[in-house]
């Protein structure tokens, strides 16, 4: 005997879908609330600060806007990716390249004008990053190597790379010993945007949603993607260049991904360091699910899991709440959309015991 | 009774079967419905032990749905079931199993990857320790008794589909299910296997088993029964004793809601070039396969699935490479054909499995229809959305899509409107050779109508390779049949070959 | 290379090989019932994390080795909910839980950091570890070194001799088929799920517990990543998976001596070792083209029925 009887939906959710993402995001705040209350932190004063520290004033949502940059760009990548079901995770290494890349450029060329090195670095970012996504793309198309633990097996490789060089070759002799680049010349600093604490990357995400919002729904090959990621056998069926789309999908994840790369360094690290891998890569996989793929949804779960980003910052400070708190708030929140997600394709209907016997 | 009885006479009263046994299993009431649609509709029935019921109905005529209740997959919304004057509620698979109703699905329900004896003992383990031998050993003693040229340790995937039936049957024999349901069991079977399909099901009836036979064959089902219930739309509309039915059409009647013109015209012409020539074509499953499609003409590919027909069209809808031999489109080598296929005036390949392949469930019509013809709106880079919506408003219309909006799923679509939809493309792209696999499979009689005659009108610019299990449909629009057995070319000959025509069962068994 | 540094290499390889090998058997029952836990890594740290914390807090390491299982198999519950119960998307919800659990661990043992634990130590096995060679790489390590070579042996026989791994071997090929026989599909997932998270747990606990006695945060370093690439590379068999978990076992072991030893590589370099290795070990053994032995319906959710 069942009392809850789950039917498909025929018809889409439309509004209730954010109703389900609201009670997603409220169920993963209690429960991180729970663990506060563990750690013996007030989980009140905490939701407080944590909302005051994230969104509350103009310096925090400056502070917010700035941390969404690196993520939706990522976030816009991994969803070219997901679109076609590659299951690439490595949107972390491939920033760590595009920053690479970029500070290969700075330090080859350090005298460069800004006109010349800005263009330079994007494109060594961008190529660097589309590098190290179309390796696990090659090893997918030619061999069948899943593309899971290669993409993230290479974030591994990636940030060990990154290590490498500021640990060693690229290390600023005028740095004291620490692992880091020497500061990058003002011609390879991104600039401000007016009086604000923004820079020109988030110019950028605008121009690079438009261009992306276009090729996916009024070109050919944006067509192409789309339905190859609907089902293999049909795109097989309708000659779909499959391994191309692969290569094309991984090499945009990584070009952006890397761009992500290089707008961090050049705009709010100024150098090249280990401390600018704090999981962009893995906090835009959470992005891109949350909204379900789509460009302006996208972008506003970057700025809202980039504001609690910067209010969990705060908490450490204020109540000395370990970093890691922000990684179970960011994991709450994809599994409870992904379990709420649910709705989207079935209902529920309540039915009493009775009600069978009698029938309809 | 009168001597020429019509099918409203012939419906029986309960009172007419001879009431010498207390029915094994009786349905009194039984409802379902998913939302808004019917699929059973207050179905009553009873079957006394050692009776053979065939259970008739189109696709979609609400039999899978039944048999699901019977197995306890599904619970029925109102009505009754009892079993031996007992009413009995089956919640889950296991209690209708448990109670002796045993179920042999159209997709067999087997574990490729384990033994015959696994699959046979799966869910009736007595203990928690099993040993292979032991079960082996346990499964041959059963093969032995029943005489099932069967070996409980070879692994699933290594049998045909004629045996993997029967090991589908040593599971019910295992269990000692008393009431046996059969889905459309002869649809992968050869006539000589269906033969001894009905042996096994006459002895199994006497032994005091209640047999029930879904099928949508008329002849065979006229074979084998005791008693014909027909099922239309979710309802029971007529249940006989076999030797009282007379006319066959008066039952086609039955089954489909209304007269049925199964004569359809077809004129014939003359062939014109070949359009596909395959020539000692060997490789995975196909053996020196030689055939020649001309323009103008429809040449049918029949034979039990399984025997290499899936092979062969993919390699000529060039999904897979050809192994040895050639096979020459429009008079282009294959490689060169498919190193740069146009969309216009070449190939169309209309599959078997149209929700998986031909169509995507969750794009809308506009994307699905894109997804052959995006070639034909492009400019540049840009696909011209607008044009292909207005064109795909045209067509759907012209090929009766129903509901045909262009921006609705097609998985809203029946199995029918599918089926036109996939047509209605593949005919706008014009093109010279259509590879058709199974078009009908699952339509209802007015949509298999429309589409034999679109593909009768296609002979105009294109030749046809029809591939089909179906000898009905194969002799209805066929100019010329080929059967296929395990690979090879048994025959090729021109439907007007009444000689051979008559021997077409033989060969897809592959003698003769 | 000398005899005498070769003997203990391979030791610290069986050693260091431990942990993954708890770790891959769990995914590979998780995955022969046909669902794919991507969380092993979040699985491990949270094993870890509970092993140290209540063997320190109770005295008692056997109790944290247990427990170590039971509070990862809770976490792999998550996983069950949202992809058995709710139907979520296997992949991303394992992504989800290994986010989750790596930062729950982390944020649980920050006040832990550079605390030190009680564990395991070696002990020599009688008569065995006497055996030449043999006996000083396989029979002079912790008890919990040998239970894992019970392990795959007891997989083995579970799978291929009990009714239980029988039905769980059926669902993870074809949940339909199983469902019809009158078997519980939903249900033994779960306890797919949750035996296999149960064992990955042990293995983060070996981590903490007998490998090191120190809690680190982000102690498992892609532990949990290479027993999910090391599933693939056995081929859902638990003999070959000790051969993986030893391979790699070697190349950390080696790894971290040639560091200690000090030689001009890098740090940064020979720690990709392991990870490089993974990519290439998962490239041959696809091009075997033996992938295709991975059960039938994985990943695959069962529809509920209407």
């Amino acid at each position: 005997m069942r009392l809850i009887r789950v039917t498909k939906r025929t018809e889409p959710l439309g509004w209730g879908s954010v109703l389900v993402f609201c009670a997603a995001l409220g169920l993963s705040l209690s429960l991180a609330c729970a663990a506060l209350a563990v750690q013996g932190v007030a989980p009140l004063r905490a939701l407080a600060l944590l909302w005051e520290g994230g969104f509350g004033s103009v310096w925090s949502l400056e502070d917010s806007l700035r941390k969404a940059i690196p993520i939706y760009l990522c976030a816009l990548g991994v969803s070219f990716t997901f679109r076609m079901q590659i299951w690439n995770i490595g949107a972390e290494g491939q920033f760590a390249l595009g920053a690479i890349g970029a500070a290969w450029a700075v330090l080859t060329f350090p005298h460069l004008s800004a006109v010349a090195l800005l263009p330079l670095m994007m494109l060594s970012a961008g190529a660097a990053g589309a590098f190290w996504a179309l390796i696990p793309a090659l090893t997918k198309v030619r061999l069948g190597v899943n593309e899971i633990i290669s993409t993230l097996m290479l974030n591994y490789i990636g940030i060990l790379l990154l290590n490498y060089l500021v640990y060693g070759p690229w290390r600023d002799p005028g740095g004291r010993g620490f692992p880091m680049t020497m500061e990058y010349p003002a011609a390879a600093q991104i600039g401000m945007l007016g009086g604000t604490r923004l820079h020109w990357g988030l110019v950028l995400c605008v121009v690079l949603s438009v261009l992306a919002w276009l090729f996916l729904n009024k070109t050919r090959l944006g067509y192409e993607i789309r339905a190859s990621g609907e089902s293999l056998r049909t795109a097989r069926y309708a000659f779909m260049p499959y391994g191309f789309l692969v290569f094309l999908v991984m090499g945009i994840c990584g070009m952006l991904a890397g761009w992500a790369g290089f707008v961090e360094t050049s705009a709010v690290a100024h150098r090249l360091q280990p401390s600018i891998l704090v999981g962009y890569g893995y906090t835009a996989i959470v992005v891109a699910w949350v909204a379900r793929l789509k460009i302006g949804p996208m972008a506003l779960a970057a700025f809202l899991l980039a504001g609690l980003r910067v209010g969990v910052e705060v908490l450490q400070l204020e109540l000395r709440v370990p970093a890691a708190f922000g990684h179970i708030l960011e994991g709450l929140v994809l599994l409870t959309v992904l379990a709420g997600q649910f709705f989207h394709y079935y209902r529920l209907r309540l039915e009493w015991p009775g009600q069978r016997a009698e029938g309809r | 009774m009168s001597p020429n009885p019509s099918p409203a006479s012939l419906a029986l009263d309960p009172t007419a079967i001879p009431p010498s046994d207390p029915p094994l299993i009786r349905l009194e009431g039984l409802s379902k419905s998913f939302g808004p649609v019917r699929a059973s509709h207050d179905i009553s029935f009873a079957i006394r032990p050692g009776r053979i019921l065939a259970l008739l109905g189109e696709n979609g005529a609400g039999k899978s749905t039944l048999m699901s209740m019977l197995a306890g997959r599904l619970q029925p919304d109102s009505g009754r079931i009892f079993l031996r004057g007992e009413e009995a509620r089956f919640d889950s698979p296991k209690d209708s199993i448990a109670a002796g109703i045993g179920m042999v699905y159209q997709n067999f329900m087997l574990v490729n990857r384990m033994t015959v004896a696994e699959n046979v003992l799966l869910g009736q383990e007595k203990h928690f320790w099993v040993s292979p031998k032991a079960m082996e050993r346990e499964v041959g003693e059963l093969t032995r008794r029943f005489n099932l040229p069967i070996d409980p340790g070879a692994g699933i995937w290594e049998l045909s589909m004629g045996e993997r039936q029967l090991v589908e049957i040593l599971k019910l024999l295992y269990r000692q299910s008393q009431v046996l349901i059969f889905d459309e069991p002869t649809a992968v079977l050869t006539p000589v296997e269906a033969q001894h399909l009905f042996e096994a099901l006459r002895n199994m009836a006497g032994q005091g088993k209640s047999i029930i036979f879904i099928s949508h064959k008329l002849e065979e089902v006229l074979a084998v029964a005791d008693e014909v219930a027909v099922l239309r739309r979710g309802e029971l509309v007529g249940h006989w004793e076999a030797k009282d039915i007379q006319s066959k059409e008066e039952l086609a009647n039955r089954m489909v809601g209304r007269t049925v013109s199964l004569e359809i015209a077809k004129d014939s012409r003359m062939p014109g070039e070949p359009v596909l020539r395959v020539e000692h074509l060997t490789g995975p499953r196909l053996d020196d396969v030689n055939l020649v499609v001309r323009q103008g003409e429809i040449m049918a590919l029949v034979g039990v699935a399984g025997n290499g027909q899936k092979e062969l069209v993919e390699t000529v809808a060039g999904l897979r490479p050809p192994g040895s031999g050639s096979v020459k489109i429009l008079g282009t080598d294959w490689k060169a054909f498919f190193a740069n296929p146009s969309w216009k005036e070449s190939l169309s390949y209309i599959p078997e499995d149209r929700l998986g392949v031909a169509v995507c469930r969750e794009m809308t019509l506009t994307d699905n229809f894109l997804l052959t013809t995006r070639q034909g709106f492009c400019r540049g880079p840009w696909l011209r959305r607008k044009l292909a919506r207005q064109t795909v408003a045209e067509k759907v219309a012209e090929f009766n899509v129903q509901p045909g909006r262009p921006d609705m799923l097609a998985g809203r679509l029946s199995g029918g409107n599918l089926q036109k939809l996939v047509l209605a493309r593949e005919f706008y792209r014009n093109s010279r050779l259509i590879v058709a696999e199974q078009p009908t499979q699952g339509l209802d009689i007015s949509s298999t109508e429309e589409v034999w005659r679109q593909l009768l009108q296609a002979r105009e610019h294109a030749g046809i390779l029809l591939v089909t299990g179906d000898l009905r449909e194969a002799m209805t629009l066929a100019d010329r049949i080929a059967v296929i057995f395990r690979g090879r070319i048994m025959d090729d000959f021109p439907v007007e070959d009444q000689e051979r025509m008559k021997r077409i069962g033989l060969l897809m068994a592959g003698s003769g | 290379m000398p005899i005498e540094l070769i003997i203990p290499l391979l030791a610290a390889a069986v050693q260091s090989g431990t942990p993954i090998l708890y770790a891959t058997l769990g995914e590979m029952i998780t995955e022969k019932s046909g669902v794919l836990n991507l969380g092993v890594e979040g699985m491990m740290m949270i094993g870890a994390l509970s092993a140290f914390w209540i063997s320190l807090a109770t005295g008692n390491p056997w109790l944290g080795f247990l427990m170590g299982g039971v509070c990862a198999a809770m976490l792999a519950a998550m996983h069950g909910l949202v992809c058995l119960g709710f139907q979520g998307n296997q992949v991303v919800s394992g992504l989800a839980l290994t986010i989750f659990g790596v930062g729950l661990a982390n944020y649980l043992g920050t006040p832990l950091v550079g605390t030190q634990g009680i564990g395991f130590s070696k002990v020599s096995l009688p008569v065995l570890a006497d055996i030449p060679v043999l006996g000083a790489i396989l029979f002079h390590q912790d008890v919990l070194v040998y239970l894992s070579f019970a392990l795959p042996v007891l997989i083995w026989a579970f799978f291929r001799y009990t009714r239980l791994g029988l039905h769980l071997r059926s669902v993870g090929e074809n949940p339909v088929a199983a469902a019809t026989a009158g078997l519980n599909v939903i249900g033994l997932r779960w306890l797919g799920v949750l035996l296999g998270g149960f064992l990955v747990g042990l293995g983060g606990a070996y981590l903490s517990l007998a490998y090191i006695h120190l809690w680190t945060n982000g102690l498992t370093a892609g532990r949990g990543w290479i027993a999910v690439a090391l599933v693939i590379f056995a081929f859902w068999r638990p003999g070959r998976a000790v051969f993986g978990a030893y391979l790699f076992g070697g190349v950390m072991a080696f790894q971290l001596r040639l560091q200690a030893m000090g030689t001009d590589i890098p740090a940064s370099i020979l720690m990709m070792l392991p990870y490089a290795l993974t990519i290439l070990v998962l490239i041959a053994s696809t091009m075997t083209g033996r992938g295709g032995e991975a059960p039938a319906a994985l990943a695959v959710n069962m529809e509920p029925e209407e």
